[in-house]
Formats: structure tokens, sequence, C-alpha cells
């Protein structure tokens, strides 16, 4: 049985702990007193992951059974999420290839030919072909996409959108027109966090930007506290709006699977264990993983990090109504990543790893590492912050990597002239989102290259706007400094001169709490 | 003084140079009653009057003009313009009573036919014109006391005994110019210098290495038109061709004393004022100031001299005082006077004390290099020339090697930096080598120049006009001359410019110039090195390997790691050879394959190794409706995915026999070096294109014609060559990096 999640307080005997930075980690020693939040254990995984499929596409949760809804001559379209689920990516087979097989298998029994898949990937890059053959599996790729009827989503492409109206607040729906025109629309997501799934999935992921902007904003973005709590989450509040217009018009099919907390793989297990219970091999492991990164070339060092492949335990899956499928699969979410927190600190550490939902085999540029750290990381709570307000956040990353110019040519540009002018999300937002939106060089990359969409480093920023409006400081341990300062943010060399420096902000003895995450996990602070 | 003088016309040459300017100002403000008439020559569409009124307008005689009522009534009344040029000499007026000759040739090394024309035929001419004025003018001569040449010891003053054939000289100097121009076209000359600018410019283009043949041609006329002076100078005793075409001029002015009056003045090395107009006025350098700057710069690392070597140096204000007291006291016709007005003898400065006197100034009163505090000065030992000379030369052997390393060193921020710190090291070594030539004579030189006929004209003077008309160099302080006169004087501008310079700051480097919104403006990009770091060789790798299996790939790639050292070679030669060669490889390709598999991966290839500034800028130009157009040696599928950023695109096509298999040949010519240039002046032509306001963009020496052909050029992350050719051409210079760590596409299945 799995260990819940705890708190632990750092004293004498506390050796020191796990902090990740990026291509690398460091052992970090915390001051006396430091509260550092460790998740659960991984939960046990089913025993029999095609069984649990079946299971739950012929038992669905407030609907009918999948193969009564499929019939000959229908049109039905599989939708699954892009590569920026799960973190880091599954080892082969993917689950969302599994349960795409099962579903092609019911409609093939049931005499469906018009089948088309598409990889819900809004205004992220277009995958590669390897990379969808990983996440439907050789087999589907092999049938589907020489055809073109394996794709990925083009938000760009007008003819092939379709307005389903606007909500009740005037928000614009508008996405995929296969998906919009089809019988039956399957949804095959991966939760690996509270925050995805429900009516993200069709209503964010087959959207485009005529609909995405009305949430993705620095204003929505300040009122979702936390976008890990849908229930407190105004931009989850705008996709709930929509998702129930889309339920009017389009007739959904959401597979929701939920994942346990196995991310690290021989021979990094170690890096999910609690340090005091390392063994004699985990300690030679570490030992050797650390002389190797030290003396590795950074290219050797990424090289190392994003070939790692996860071996996930499937923890359950959940087919059927959009919204009673997600409850069941926010309880599985909850019960793997939530720990109870008491009360708020003063400061927030957090290590920031070599990968986030927009660096899949790319890199980290600063932009995305202060959204890993003051978007997700920051937000990784229930209830209230962990980090009170006007209180100072410390990020650990080397802010290094550069920008990886094939993925992210307008981060560049976003980093080069709108950071340089202003990093207030609201001003930048008002002032350039729509020029970078509606440019036609970066709707050429994002359209027919693997480029992220000319809008995305904006919503990144947006993402870290909750963060940047709750505290007053934030610090970057062992970071670039003429780089943390362009992102508006300051740079320490160690965690005890970050801490000298935020003692005009929260005092010379502030109470700390270390996030040790990943693997994933949420506060949940009373 | 001034009695005598009283009522006399004197006609004074030379008044725009630093002797004549002090003379003019010292007869005006001292001596009232003198009329004077100054020959000036015209200069471009400035006529003399206006020169004359211009130098009457300077501070130094502002009292002067304020007294008189203004420039135009000072001219009226007292200076009256004569224009004409030495080498032309107009008619004088014919009631001179005395004229003084101070125009001539300074530089110590002239081109050997002007030395001599305006230095001995200059000085005949007028000769001619002052006997054709009157009988009676008093002819005074303004010489050098080094026309004593490499004698040694005591110098008397009188005439240079001399045993030259100045007729002879005289026709052999004046023929040179036409000879050495003559020679310059000779086929060794030529052939020499053709190969070396090819060596250097063939990748370019052949138009371009001619170009910077004849630059080098007319360069070797002008060094052998030195050099040959000084070889004939030192041959006959003299230090330089200066100094001997001084001593011919004063043979021809002895000649005219036969059955005139006539005085020669012969000062030293004529330095600051020490009293006036101020202490410390000066005009230009001269002989002693570009040593004591780079000294204080630190660049002067040891003087050819010995520490107890005179330096002659006199006050400019001490020889004009001079030159009046001899105007005012005309010799006999037949028996000339001679005046050396000089130091040397009574009051020498020597080398050492020089040396220190300087040193002591600027360790008081430092140059500050940039903000990196007081430049280290130099101490001198005086080691003897010899092993100056040896310093200099290994020096110079070292450079050119390092030269040579550098200018094949592949390229990179080190390189282009080591390239410019090795160019400021050759210019420094240039100006050592020059000034050690030059000096070394005279740091040698060791002969006193006896000054007692002009201490007797002193010492003639009454007391009044011995304080008004100065001219006792014994009175000179030497330490407090040179410290608190005449560094000062010397240094000041420097200093002035150096503060102008902190303040301006240097400019970031990639600051390219922001760009002005105008039709009829394009902007011409090179591709491979500019715009993305890529070659044609790894191209060419990519779009082959594709298609090979494992073994194949490895034998295709070692293939083409045997050929790169020939390839090398080609591309230092002549680019298109180069390419040539490369796309030779594509024979027996399909071209549709190509195509395929340029769209399917070289896409992401080309893409993910873009600048990011690069793109930006191209983008720039666009947002100010500019056309852009892309010029690149690359084949066509390689620029597809840089279609949505170009107006135009002109790339290299292959090829192909009629089943669409690429022959290995370019469908045309590849488009590079000059001909780029010849594209881009027709492209402009037909697409109303204004090349100077355009801009270029380029990365290598062979794209010199491009950038040259609009007014905007912009060299990116440049080669050396190209580099020092920016820096010499004051061409902006950016960096635009593109990301080397660009990460492959990676394997989401994993290697495991």
């Amino acid at each position: 049985m799995s260990r819940p999640g705890f708190v632990l307080e750092v004293d004498d005997r506390t050796p020191p702990l796990i902090v990740h930075e990026g291509l690398g980690f460091r052992l970090e020693n915390f001051p006396l007193g430091t509260r550092v939040v460790y998740p659960p254990e991984s939960l046990p995984a089913v025993p029999d992951v095609d069984e649990t499929i079946r299971e739950a596409l012929l038992n669905p949760v407030d609907s009918d059974p999948l193969p009564t809804q499929l019939f000959a001559g229908m049109k039905l379209t599989i939708a699954f999420d892009d590569l920026s689920l799960p973190l880091p990516t599954m080892r082969p087979p993917d689950i969302r290839g599994r349960i795409i097989e099962h579903v092609l298998t019911m409609a093939a029994e049931a005499g469906v030919d018009d089948v088309e898949l598409i990889a819900a990937n809004a205004l992220h890059r277009r995958m590669t072909a390897a990379e969808l053959k990983h996440i439907v599996g050789e087999r589907v790729f092999r049938s589907f996409y020489p055809q073109g009827k394996l794709y990925n989503f083009d938000a760009e492409d007008r003819d092939n959108l379709s307005h389903l109206g606007t909500t009740e607040k005037g928000e614009d729906i508008e996405i995929s027109k296969r998906a919009a025109e089809s019988d039956l629309l399957v949804y095959v997501n991966v939760n690996l966090v509270a925050m995805d799934g429900g009516h993200k999935s069709v209503g964010i992921g087959l959207a485009s930007y005529k609909s995405l902007r009305h949430h993705h904003n620095a204003k929505t973005m300040v009122h979702s506290r936390s976008f890990m709590d849908h229930k407190h989450s105004a931009m989850h509040h705008s996709a709930w709006r929509m998702g129930r217009v889309i339920k009017d018009t389009v007739k959904v099919f959401q597979i929701e699977t939920t994942l346990n907390n196995d991310i690290f793989p021989k021979p990094y297990e170690f890096l999910q264990k609690r340090e005091w219970e390392w063994s004699v091999k985990d300690q030679a492991s570490m030992l050797a993983v650390r002389r190797g990164l030290s003396v590795a070339p950074q290219k050797m060092r990424h090289k190392l990090f994003h070939d790692m492949r996860s071996v996930y335990g499937l923890t359950g899956v959940n087919a059927g109504e959009v919204e009673a499928v997600h409850e069941r699969t926010l309880q599985k979410v909850h019960q793997q990543h939530c720990v109870e927190v008491q009360g708020q600190s003063d400061v927030l550490v957090m290590g920031i790893p070599y990968v986030g939902p927009y660096n899949v085999n790319s890199s980290l540029n600063p932009i995305l590492a202060t959204c890993m750290g003051l978007g997700y990381y920051f937000n990784s709570y229930r209830g209230q912050p962990v980090v009170r307000k006007g209180g100072a956040v410390i990020l650990y990353h080397p802010l290094n990597e550069g920008f990886n110019q094939l993925h992210h040519p307008s981060y560049v540009d976003f980093y080069e002239e709108v950071l340089a002018e202003s990093t207030d999300p609201a001003v930048v937002g008002e002032k350039y989102e729509q020029q970078f939106a509606q440019d036609p060089w970066y709707r050429h990359l994002y359209r027919t290259s693997h480029a992220y969409h000319g809008v995305h480093p904006f919503y990144m920023w947006y993402w870290s706007a909750h963060a940047m409006d709750h505290v007053d400081d934030v610090i970057w341990v062992g970071a670039d400094r003429r780089v943390a300062a362009r992102l508006g943010f300051r740079a320490a060399s160690t965690l005890q001169d970050a801490l000298e420096m935020a003692s005009g902000t929260v005092g010379r003895s502030p109470s700390i709490t270390y996030l040790h995450n990943p693997p994933h996990l949420l506060a949940d602070v009373r | 003084m001034a009695d005598q003088l009283d009522n006399q016309h004197v006609l004074l040459t030379g008044v725009t140079g630093f002797v004549g300017e002090a003379l003019l100002q010292l007869m005006l403000a001292e001596v009232p009653g003198v009329r004077v008439t100054v020959l000036v020559r015209p200069k471009g569409s400035t006529t003399g009057t206006a020169r004359t009124a211009s130098l009457l307008k300077k501070p130094i005689f502002a009292d002067i003009v304020e007294a008189a009522g203004g420039v135009e009534a000072l001219m009226a009344a007292r200076v009256a313009v004569l224009e004409g040029d030495l080498s032309d000499t107009p008619a004088l007026p014919t009631d001179l009573d005395a004229i003084v000759h101070c125009a001539g040739d300074v530089s110590f090394d002239p081109p050997v036919d002007e030395g001599f024309r305006t230095n001995v035929q200059g000085t005949r001419e007028l000769l001619a014109r002052v006997r054709e004025a009157g009988n009676d003018i008093h002819y005074v001569h303004i010489s050098t006391a080094y026309v004593a040449g490499r004698r040694r010891g005591s110098i008397p003053e009188g005439p240079v005994p001399q045993v030259v054939d100045l007729e002879a000289e005289l026709r052999w100097g004046l023929g040179q110019r036409e000879e050495i121009e003559h020679r310059s076209r000779g086929s060794e000359v030529l052939t020499a210098e053709r190969k070396r600018a090819e060596k250097e410019h063939s990748r370019a283009g052949l138009l371009t290495a001619a170009n910077a043949t004849e630059e080098a041609r007319k360069q070797w006329v002008k060094d052998e038109l030195v050099r040959v002076g000084t070889e004939r100078a030192r041959s006959l005793g003299w230090t330089d061709c200066y100094t001997f075409t001084k001593a011919l001029g004063e043979r021809v002015v002895e000649e005219h004393a036969q059955t005139n009056r006539v005085s020669i003045v012969r000062p030293s090395i004529i330095e600051s004022a020490l009293e006036k107009p101020y202490p410390g006025w000066i005009e230009g350098f001269k002989m002693m100031e570009p040593l004591i700057l780079a000294y204080g710069r630190g660049e002067l690392p040891d003087m050819p001299g010995a520490p107890d070597t005179t330096v002659d140096v006199v006050p400019v204000d001490h020889v004009v005082a001079a030159i009046v007291a001899v105007l005012a006291h005309p010799p006999e016709v037949g028996t000339p006077e001679y005046y050396h007005v000089s130091s040397g003898d009574r009051n020498p400065l020597t080398f050492s004390n020089l040396y220190q006197s300087v040193r002591g100034y600027f360790d008081e009163h430092p140059f500050h290099a940039g903000d990196r505090g007081a430049t280290r000065l130099p101490e001198w030992r005086f080691p003897g020339s010899q092993s100056v000379e040896r310093l200099l030369s290994t020096s110079e052997r070292a450079f050119k090697v390092a030269d040579f390393v550098i200018g094949h060193a592949p390229r990179s921020d080190r390189a282009r930096d080591l390239a410019r710190k090795l160019d400021q090291q050759g210019r420094r070594l240039e100006f050592l080598r020059r000034y050690m030539g030059l000096y070394q004579e005279y740091a040698q030189a060791e002969l006193r120049y006896s000054d007692k006929n002009t201490l007797a004209l002193y010492r003639s003077l009454s007391p009044e006009d011995q304080e008004t008309f100065a001219f006792d160099t014994a009175v000179v302080d030497w330490k407090v001359y040179l410290q608190d006169i005449h560094c000062p004087a010397v240094t000041a501008p420097i200093r002035r410019l150096d503060e102008v310079r902190a303040a301006r700051r240097k400019p970031q480097a990639t600051a390219a110039k922001g760009l002005v919104e105008k039709p009829g403006v394009a902007a011409f990009f090179d591709m491979d090195g500019t715009l993305l770091s890529s070659n044609v060789i790894e191209t060419y790798l990519w779009l082959r390997l594709r298609e090979l299996s494992g073994t194949e790939r490895f034998s295709e790639l070692s293939r083409m790691a045997a050929k790169v050292p020939s390839l090398v070679a080609a591309e230092r030669r002549e680019r298109s050879a180069f390419l040539r060669s490369v796309y030779r490889e594509y024979d027996g390709a399909r071209l549709a394959d190509l195509d395929a598999i340029a769209d399917e991966y070289l896409t992401d290839h080309v893409l993910a190794r873009l600048s990011p500034s690069a793109v930006r800028r191209i983008r720039e130009h666009r947002a100010a409706g500019h056309q852009t157009v892309l010029i690149t040696g690359a084949v066509r599928p390689l620029t597809r995915p840089l279609m949505p950023l170009f107006d135009h695109i002109e790339a290299a096509e292959l090829a192909t026999d009629d089943r669409g298999v690429c022959t290995g040949y370019l469908a045309s010519s590849p488009l590079v070096g000059e001909s780029r240039a010849a594209w881009m002046e027709s492209y402009a032509a037909e697409h109303g294109i204004d090349l100077k306001a355009s801009f270029g963009y380029a990365d290598s020496h062979s794209d010199l014609p491009l950038l040259a052909a609009v007014g905007n050029p912009v060299a990116v992350r440049p080669d050396v060559p190209l580099f020092r050719h920016a820096r010499k051409s004051r061409w902006t210079i950016v960096d635009w990096s593109s990301s080397t760590a660009s990460t492959r596409t990676l394997n989401p299945a994993g290697g495991r």
C-alpha cells in the first residue's frame, strides 16, 4: 500500500534534499524548520489495463455504452491529448494508443468506416509523424496516417473551423469543424494533473484563438485560484460555460485516464524516494548521476534527460458524460497528488525540472521556465496559495537553455522585444497580443512547421500572472543574471543569498516551504 | 627696429604654414610701420584673399584685427594679397623692400619630385621674379639647420660644402614621377601585385581583385617616389630627401646672392611658442609631437638614439623674432649672411633630458586609456639602434606570421577579436617603423649648430628690442618648456577628443540603424552563414544521407570527409568552383526525391538553424515596406521554408535530364561574388530600387561585391577578411547568432 504525502519539518537529522534545476539537480541544506511537502507515493496500478479500458467503455458514467452509440455510416472522430501530456513522456505503449485501439475495434465491429483521428493540440506545435506514432501506436498510425485520417488540429485553418455560438457571457466557441460535425466525438485524455480534462479537453484542445482568448488572458488567470482547482478557476469556469454549449451541439464521449506517480525509471528511481530512505544502491546511483552530469556537456545532459521515458502505472479509466467522468477522475488525481499543508508560509521554494508541457523534445527556455515555476508549480494548491500574499518565491533553474528556434520562434521575439519593454502580463497583453496572434510569419510556421502559435508565449506569461500578482519577490537560484533581469526577476547564487535578498520582503527569519516536486503534488492548504 | 622697418614693404610666402603665420602675427603686432604682401595659393574654389581673411580670423590675430577695426580694414591697410602659386610664380610688386620665403615642403619624406619642385624649382622661379621686380630687394631664405646633412661636429653658419651637380639632380628629381609611373605599369610590378590581390580577393571575384591591384599599384608609386628620394639623398650624404632638396635650394639662393642682398635663416626643430603669441601656441603636428603622443599612449617602447645626443629644438617665437631682426639688418650684396636659429650649442637638450621631462609630464598628467585608468609608460633604456631595430623586425616577423594564421582561421568571435587586436598592433608597428626610419638619423646626429652670428645679431639690438624680439635660445629652461608649455599644448586636442569619445560611449554592436519607411528600398540577404548556421556540404549530406542505409551512410560520410581539404581549398580560391564541385555530388539524384526530402526533413533543419535576429530584421524590413531579397548559392528546395519572408529568392537550380535525374551540373552559373552585384543592379533597375538607399547583409569575404553594391552594408558575424574590410570601411557589424544547440527532434519512443 502506498504511503500518503506528508510535510517534513527540517531538523538536525534531515539530510540534504534533492532540488531539481533544469538539466540537473542539487542537494540543498534547508534552514532548520523549513517545511518540505512530499507527494504521496505511487498508487497501485490496475492489474489488467485492457480489461479496465473495456470495462469503462462498456459501462460508462451517465452515458450509453460506447458500442450502442456506434453505427454503420456514422461520422466518428477520435480526438486525443497531444505530447504535452504526460510528463515525462510515457514509455510505449502509450495509454491513449491502447484506448484508441479498443475504440476502433468497437467501431469496426459496428461497421463504422468514416473515422478521423485528431490530435487536440490547439495552439501547441504540430507533432511530428514519429511523435504521433508514439501516441497512437504503430498499428493505428500505419492505418490512418498515410491516408491523412490521423493529423494535427490546425487552429488557423479557417475552412475547417466551425463557430458553435457564444456563451451567456458572450464568449465565442469555435472548434474543429470535423469534430463539431461528427455524429460522435470520442475524446481520449491523460489526466496527469487536476487542471487537465473535463470541458478543457474539447473546449480548449480543439479550439481556435478566437475561442481561447476569452479565458487565456491576464485578467482571467489572476482570478484562477488556482487553475489546478476547476471550481475556483475563472479559466475553467469559462471552459465549463463553453463545454455546456458544445454539449448541446456535439455528442462527446469523454474517456479520461489517471496515472500514478511513477515518473523516474531506473536508474533515476532515487529521485522519487525520500532522501533519508535511500539505500546504498540509491546513493551510489545518485553519486554516479551527479558526477556524470557535472562533466557532461549541455547537449549530452539534454539528451540524457529528454530520452527518459516514464513507466507510469494506470490507476483508472473513466468514460462517459464529461462532467460526471471528470468528477471521478479528479477524485483519483487528488488521491495521488493531494498533501495537506497547514497554513501559508512567507517563502515558497521550488525546483524547476528539465521538462514542462511545452518543451517535450525541445529546450526549456526562460519563459517556459517561468511558466513552470510561477504557473504550474505555484498553482499546485487548493484553498489558498502555499505562500502568503506579499511573500517571496525562490526558484531553482539556470535559465541558460536558450530558445529552440524551430519550436519557439515567437518566444524569442517576445523575450527580445516585449519583455524588454514590460514584464507586466496585463500591459504586454494589451499592447502586443494581437500583433503576435495575427502575425503571418508565425502563423505560417505554426501551420507548416513545428512552431507554437505566435500568441503562445503570452499565454505562458498569463499563466504566471496570478503568482506575480500574489508575491512581492521572485528570486532564481543559480540563474543567469541577465536573463533573470530581463524576466523582471533577480538571481542569487545560493539559497542563503536568496533568503538574504528576500529579507527585505519577508524579514530575517521567514517561514519557508519547499515543494518537493516532481513527482507531482497538489498542496491542500488549510 | 620698428623704425628701421618703418614704411617698408615686405612680401611673405608660406603664411598659411606654422612659421609664416607666426611671422605675420609678429610683424603685424610689433612692427606697425611695415606693409605686408602675402603670396597665397588659391585652394580649390577658395581664393587666396579668402584664405588670408580666414587666417586673420584666428584667435592669435584677434587683438590686431580689433585695433584695425575688422579683418577687411586690416587687409586694406596693411595686408595685400598676391594670388599665386610657387610652381608658377606671378609677377611681384615693384616697390618691395624685402622678401621672406618660408614656403616649402615640410614633410621629411616627400615624394622626390615634389621635394625638388617646391624646394629647388620653386625657389629658383621665385628668385627670377625677385630679380624682375627690382635690384635692391633683401631676400630672406628660410632653410633648415639640417641641410648640414650627415656631417658631424660643430657646424658653422656658412654655405654647405657640396659638389653635387645641381642641374643634373634637378632634372633627375623632376623626372622621377613619370619614370616611376612608367615602371609601375611594367609586368614585374603588376604581376606581383595582381597575384597578391587575387590570392586575397579571388573569392569576391576578379574585378574586385583588379581594383585591389590598381590600388596597390598607386600605393607602390607613392612609396617608390619616397624611397628613391631617400636613397639618392643618403648616397650624397644627406639624411633624407627633405634636407637634400633644402640644401640644393640654398645653392640656388647662393647663386642669386652674388648680385643681390640675401640672408639665409636656418632654424633647427621648430616647436611651440615660448611666450608669443602665447606660451604653447602651436599649429598642427610638427616633428616631435607624434612621438610624444605615442609615448604618452604607451606605444613607443624605446628609441634608437644615444641618451647624450642633442635634440636641437627652438620655440617658434624665437625663430620669427630672429627673422624680423634679420629683415631689419640687410647684408651687403654678394656676401650672404647665414643665421642658425638653434639651441644645441649653448643650451643643449639631450635625449635623456627630453625623455625625463616628457615622462615626468605624463607621470603627472597621464592619458586615460578608455575606462581602464592611466596608461602604462614604457621605460626607455636607450639600448642603441641595433637592438631597437632587432626588436622591431622581430615584432614585424611575428606580426606577419600571426596575420597569416588569423587570415586562415575559421570564423569565430575569438578570431575576429584577435584580428582586431592584430590590426591595432600592425598599425603601431607601421607607425614605429615609419618614425624610427625617419628620426633615427636625427636621434643619432652628433652635430652642434654654432649660432655665433645669430647671437651677435641679438646682442646688437637695443634692450627694448631684445625684449620684444627675444631669440636668445639660451634662456629656455627645457624642463619648464617641455612640462609646462609644450606637452600640455600638444596633448590638449587629444584629451578633448578622448573626452568626446568617452561621452559618446560605444553604441551596442548589434544596434543596426533603425529602419525608415521608404518605397524603392530593398534588403538583400545572403543565406548560409548569415541567416542560418549551415553550409552547402552539410545540407548536401542531410539530403543524401536520408536515402542511404547505415553502412552506405558511413562510406558516404568518409568519402565526403576525405574531400573536405580539397573543398576548403576550392572555397578559398573561388566560391563558384567550390559550389560546382559540391553540386557535382548531386549527380544521379532524382530532383523530385530531393524536393520531397527537402520538404519533409530539411524544413526543420533550416528553420531550427535560423537566427532569430536575422528573421526579426527581415520582418522589420518588410514592415517598413522594403522589398526583401534572398540571394544564395544553395539549391532552390532549401529556400522553400523561407519563402514567406522574401519577395524574391534567387537560388541555384540543379540541372536535370529528361527523366528528372540531376546531372550534377547547375542550370546556370551560381550567383556568387561579383555576379551577385551585377544581378542586384539589374534587379534594382527592373524593380525601381535605389541601391544607395538599400541594405545588404552577408557574412563572408566572397560577398564583398554584394555589400559594396548597396548604401547600407551590414557584415553579419563576418569572417576575418570581411571583418577587416568592414572595419576599415566603417560598415555596420552585427552578431546574429543562431542556436548551435538546436535540439534534433528526438525519437519520442525513447532510446531503450
